[in-house]
């Protein structure tokens, strides 16, 4: 009862602090673009800009005393006869230190300033400048959109040569149209005469305020001036950011108000995180029995991650729909576990041969320059048709070590991809896409173009929601084989399986042939594996050979088994939500270690403590002992 | 004496006939001189024959090959990092490093071992993904701790614009230990064999007299002895060692490890693995807490397996902090199955003859592939394959037998 009544407490303060958190920050949200938040962004605007203005002001007043002592050693040196170059020299330099110092070291009350004039005119400069940029960003898209099939095709061009040149094709980057022959339209010329005029009102008042500037000076410092005034695209946070960075906090009267009004959103995202840990506390028991201990953990982890993309503003929606595209992209490799676990080979660690199976199917197509469709139906045709007969005698293998295939599966598949190491140094392809042009052997990694089947499914019928991008294709295809997984798993033969996986003794003394059972679920899950890396490829862009196939086995297990499946037992459902769940803290966790440590490979580590994390948890409870 | 079969000798050293044969085959074929092969071949042994015999015990207390020793090495790697850090160089180094290896890979082995005895029946897949498990903590602690919160002040164990601990460590530099064990005592092969053939004849002789063995056996061993020394007078098989410089004390190393597990195996702990090697039920009933012997099982294993990766990395002179450990579990284990063992019985010199074989195949495997296909990486991928398939086989076989014998003895039990 007392740890219950902990629970309750904790809970009510998590959601007490969350209110708090919720109400400052509903409040404060909307100040943004309000009068108050005007105000903060012009204080710190002002302060930035004397702040940058004041280096220019030294340099100003380093100048003149340069020039000064510079007419000074003249007079001195024919006083005294020396040398003049030599006394110039000294004497320009001590004028300068002395200079520097005394400004480094005065700092300028800015609040004694009287701005009112500047204030004005920065105001106006900076409606003028955002006028320009919207100009400007209109006729460039325009530009951008009568020449970007110009671009495609030089860019398609340029990767056709370097295939027949036999250098290796890289990542496929987005097409950029060279703006080098961009001219400014008249409504540009025009909009950019009137910020010339803003910006002379400013030089003005900056001069009214140091009075040793004079009109070269501003001239000089324009473009500091401009970037601090106005960048395209500035709104409150980012501009708030800007002027922080550049050590304008004192201009503030309010530091914290206005922090709060920065903050407003992730003050808000921190509210609906302590809801969740307040809702995770108080159905910990409950969440524990229905979704177990290493699911729970990932998934709040998964959460954690979204708040924490958020609150380094990296853009969640995007990420969300890349890790939905990778769902859809991993879905069939980690089906094809279903049937292996269902029939009772347990987890099948020997997928590799199914995927090494659909990388031959997709090497036939590409070298037969079947484009498109077709082309990516006969890579699924021929490589289910290899992956039946693999699989075939991979099952009367499997038949004949009852009990002990996870560590055999395994090695197995291992052996099995090194072997293919070797095949794909021999097999007899010949196209340039496939085969490096000297040399011997297939390529490492073959880029696939819109001559194949790229995004084949990830473009079909794919449509925009603001950032979010939906691959409607690629989800269809993975609803589609689960459904039919499901109709396989509801039918006569479906149903005798699970019972051989379940209970293989049981199932044998009720006169299901448990051997057959064995079998068909081992083909369809190599099948399975077959589409599952077709599917993959498409969406990736790429199709790996050689060593890459080696550890896809484990990461499709783990998946399974976070999704909720044991080595005995699981669902379709727990296909998706696995599959979800490991790709979203995998594509998630990328930006967000890259945020927390810059430059690591801390995502990378991530991958293997999760993937074997989960695996060792399973191997666990599977019981070692009932097994043997 | 029964008579000498040579079915059943085959069919139950296939591999390591299967080996034999592949080996000359790929020494045939790849042109290599006999003495650069040798030469070659006595480096891999000295540098990997102590990890291979680390193997043993885990293997007869029933817990199959451990894969786990990739944690071992990681152990090592660990001590290594900080005695280089310290600045000990030379043989107290190596020392210091063997020293520390111990209540680190002790820690990790009991881990490891508790992990085990969760999954019993699952071992040796529970070890390979241990280790690839352990293997991301060994990164998020030579990437992130070490370095970053622990700084480290040594040169070049960090680099500059980088994060974490450097991809290579050298040894090789006044505060390593490169050769600290090899290059104590270097003799010319011929030099060494002598010595040792003195010292097991003085060994031989003295059991002779004590009638601690029987006198046919020890005069064949006599002979064989003198054979040998008569063999290496004739100049073309002088010829072949010439190259060979023996690093007597860790070869001496490796030969304590092999009467260390020979020892150990007859005390009463080496009774207890080997009666939970063979049926855990009958052992547990026979009052033997089973847990705990394979908890020590694998503890020894790991503690051998840090000093053999210590020995490894001393000879090397330097190693890729992220990558040197990852395979040693597949090469010691391939290894000793080449050598006639199975994932239920294993001997020292099971364990030696397959180094030696398996090394030799690694040795000639991609100068032979480039002569036959015309293409070195055949051979590379080859010796790779060797490896994993060797283990699968091994793996294939022992189930196989396992279900024949149920079988059998099914069969035995309705007829």
């Amino acid at each position: 009862m007392t740890k219950n009544k902990l629970q309750r407490a904790v809970a009510i303060v998590l959601v007490a602090a969350a209110l708090v958190l919720a109400v400052l920050g509903a409040v404060n949200l909307p100040k943004r673009t309000t009068q108050t938040g005007q105000e903060i962004i012009d204080a710190l605007r002002i302060r930035t800009l004397l702040n940058a203005t004041g280096d220019g002001v030294v340099e100003s007043y380093v100048k003149i005393a340069q020039d000064e002592a510079r007419a000074k050693a003249r007079e001195d040196a024919k006083a005294t006869g020396a040398n003049v170059m030599a006394t110039i020299r000294d004497y320009v330099a001590k004028a300068e230190e002395e200079t520097r110092a005394k400004y480094a070291s005065s700092q300028t009350d800015y609040d004694a300033l009287d701005t009112t004039a500047l204030k004005a005119a920065i105001s106006t400069y900076a409606a003028q400048l955002a006028d320009y940029q919207a100009v400007a960003q209109q006729a460039e898209q325009a530009y951008i959109d009568a020449h970007i099939a110009e671009a495609e095709a030089a860019a398609a061009a340029a990767r056709q040569a370097k295939i027949d040149a036999g250098q290796e094709v890289g990542e496929e980057k987005p097409v950029t149209v060279d703006m080098s022959g961009f001219v400014a339209t008249e409504e540009m010329k025009a909009a950019q005469l009137k910020a010339d005029e803003g910006f002379a009102a400013v030089g003005e008042a900056l001069c009214g305020i140091y009075p040793v500037l004079d009109a070269a000076a501003v001239n000089t410092l324009k473009g500091t001036i401009t970037d601090v005034v106005y960048q395209r695209g500035d709104e409150f946070t980012v501009q708030y950011d800007r002027y922080m960075a550049a050590g304008s906090e004192k201009a503030l009267e309010n530091g914290t108000a206005a922090f709060l009004i920065r903050y407003a959103d992730d003050l808000l995202y921190g509210a609906l995180a302590l809801l969740v840990a307040a809702a995770t506390v108080l159905y910990y028991e409950l969440l524990c029995k229905k979704l177990g201990i290493p699911r729970i953990i990932i998934g709040l982890f998964f959460i954690l991650l979204c708040f924490m993309t958020l609150w380094f503003d990296l853009g969640l929606s995007t990420l969300l729909s890349n890790s939905l595209v990778r769902m859809g992209m991993n879905s069939i490799m980690v089906l094809a576990m279903v049937p292996g676990i269902q029939c009772g080979i347990s987890l099948n660690l020997g997928l590799p041969i199914g995927l090494v199976a659909g990388l031959i199917g997709g090497l036939v197509t590409i070298q037969l320059g079947v484009p498109g469709w077709p082309g990516f139906l006969l890579a699924i045709v021929v490589g289910c048709v290899i992956a039946a007969v693999a699989g075939w005698l991979y099952a009367q293998l499997l038949n004949r070590l009852k009990g002990d295939e996870m560590s055999v599966t395994t090695y197995v598949g291992f052996s099995i991809v090194s072997l293919m190491c070797i095949a794909w140094l021999v097999l007899p392809f010949t196209s340039l896409k496939l085969r490096w042009p000297m040399g011997t052997g297939l390529r490492n990694t073959i880029g696939l173009d819109n001559t194949n089947f790229k995004h084949i499914l990830d473009d079909f019928l794919a449509f925009k929601v603001g950032s979010f991008t939906v691959p409607t294709g690629l989800l269809l295809f993975m609803l589609l084989m689960c459904f039919l997984v499901w109709l396989f798993t509801r039918s006569k033969t479906g149903v005798a399986m699970s019972a051989v996986g379940n209970n293989p003794r049981f199932a044998e003394a009720t006169g299901i042939n448990v051997d057959k059972m064995r079998v068909i679920g081992t083909v369809l899950s190599t099948v399975l594996g077959a589409i599952g890396i077709l599917v993959y490829s498409q969406s990736y862009g790429f199709m790996q050979l050689y060593t890459a196939p080696r550890q896809m086995g484990f990461i499709a297990a783990s998946a399974i088994l976070i999704g909720g499946a044991s080595t005995s037992r699981c669902k379709i459902s727990h296909v998706l939500i696995g599959t979800f769940l490991f790709q979203g803290v995998l594509t998630l966790g990328m930006p967000v270690a890259n945020e927390l440590v810059p430059g690591s490979t801390i995502s990378e580590t991530l991958r293997i403590l999760i993937s074997n994390g989960i695996i060792l948890y399973a191997l666990t409870k599977s019981g070692g002992e009932a097994r043997a | 004496m029964r008579k000498f079969d040579w079915r059943t000798f085959l069919r139950n050293n296939a591999v390591t006939v299967m080996f034999v044969l592949l080996c000359a085959v790929c020494l045939l074929y790849s042109g290599q001189s006999a003495s650069f092969v040798m030469y070659e071949l006595f480096g891999r042994l000295s540098r990997n024959a102590f990890i291979v015999l680390a193997l043993i015990i885990p293997i007869v207390a029933g817990m199959g090959i451990n894969f786990a020793i990739t944690i071992g090495a990681m152990a090592a790697q660990i001590a290594v990092l900080w005695v280089i850090e310290w600045g000990v160089s030379g043989l107290p180094g190596m020392a210091l490093a063997a020293l520390l290896t111990v209540p680190i890979a002790a820690f990790f082995g009991y881990l490891i071992g508790k992990l085990l005895n969760k999954m019993k029946g699952q071992e040796m897949i529970g070890g390979l993904i241990l280790g690839y498990f352990a293997n991301g903590l060994y990164q998020l602690l030579f990437l992130f701790i070490f370095g970053n919160l622990i700084p480290l002040k040594a040169p070049g164990l960090v680099i500059k614009g980088s994060t974490g601990v450097a991809n290579t460590i050298d040894l090789s530099t006044e505060r390593g230990f490169k050769y600290a064990l090899d290059g104590l005592l270097q003799l010319p092969f011929v030099q060494a064999m002598y010595i040792l053939f003195a010292v097991l004849a003085v060994v031989t002789v003295v059991l002779l007299l004590l009638k601690k063995m029987k006198p046919v056996k020890g005069a064949i061993y006599l002979i064989v002895m003198a054979a040998c020394v008569g063999l290496v007078q004739i100049p073309a098989v002088a010829d072949i060692f010439s190259m060979v410089k023996v690093p007597t004390v860790t070869f001496l190393v490796v030969g304590v490890l092999c009467l260390f597990n020979t020892a150990l195996l007859r005390t009463r702990i080496g009774q207890q693995f080997r009666a939970v090697g063979q049926n855990r039920t009958v052992a547990n009933a026979s009052g033997i807490n089973v847990d705990k012997v394979r908890v020590i099982a694998i503890m020894i294993s790991t503690v051998l397996a840090g000093w053999g990766q210590l020995i490894f990395v001393q000879n090397m002179g330097s190693f890729q902090t992220y990558g040197a450990h990852e395979q040693v579990g597949l090469y010691a284990g391939a290894a000793i199955l080449v050598g006639g063992a199975s994932i239920r019985k294993a001997t020292n010199g099971q364990a030696l003859l397959g180094c030696v074989l398996f090394h030799l195949l690694f040795i000639v495997a991609p100068a032979a592939g480039k002569n036959l296909f015309g293409d070195a990486a055949i051979g590379e991928y080859f010796r790779v394959f060797i490896s994993y398939g060797v283990i699968a086989l091994a793996l294939v076989m022992h189930a196989w037998s396992g279900v024949q014998k149920k079988k059998n003895a099914k069969e035995a039990l309705t007829t």
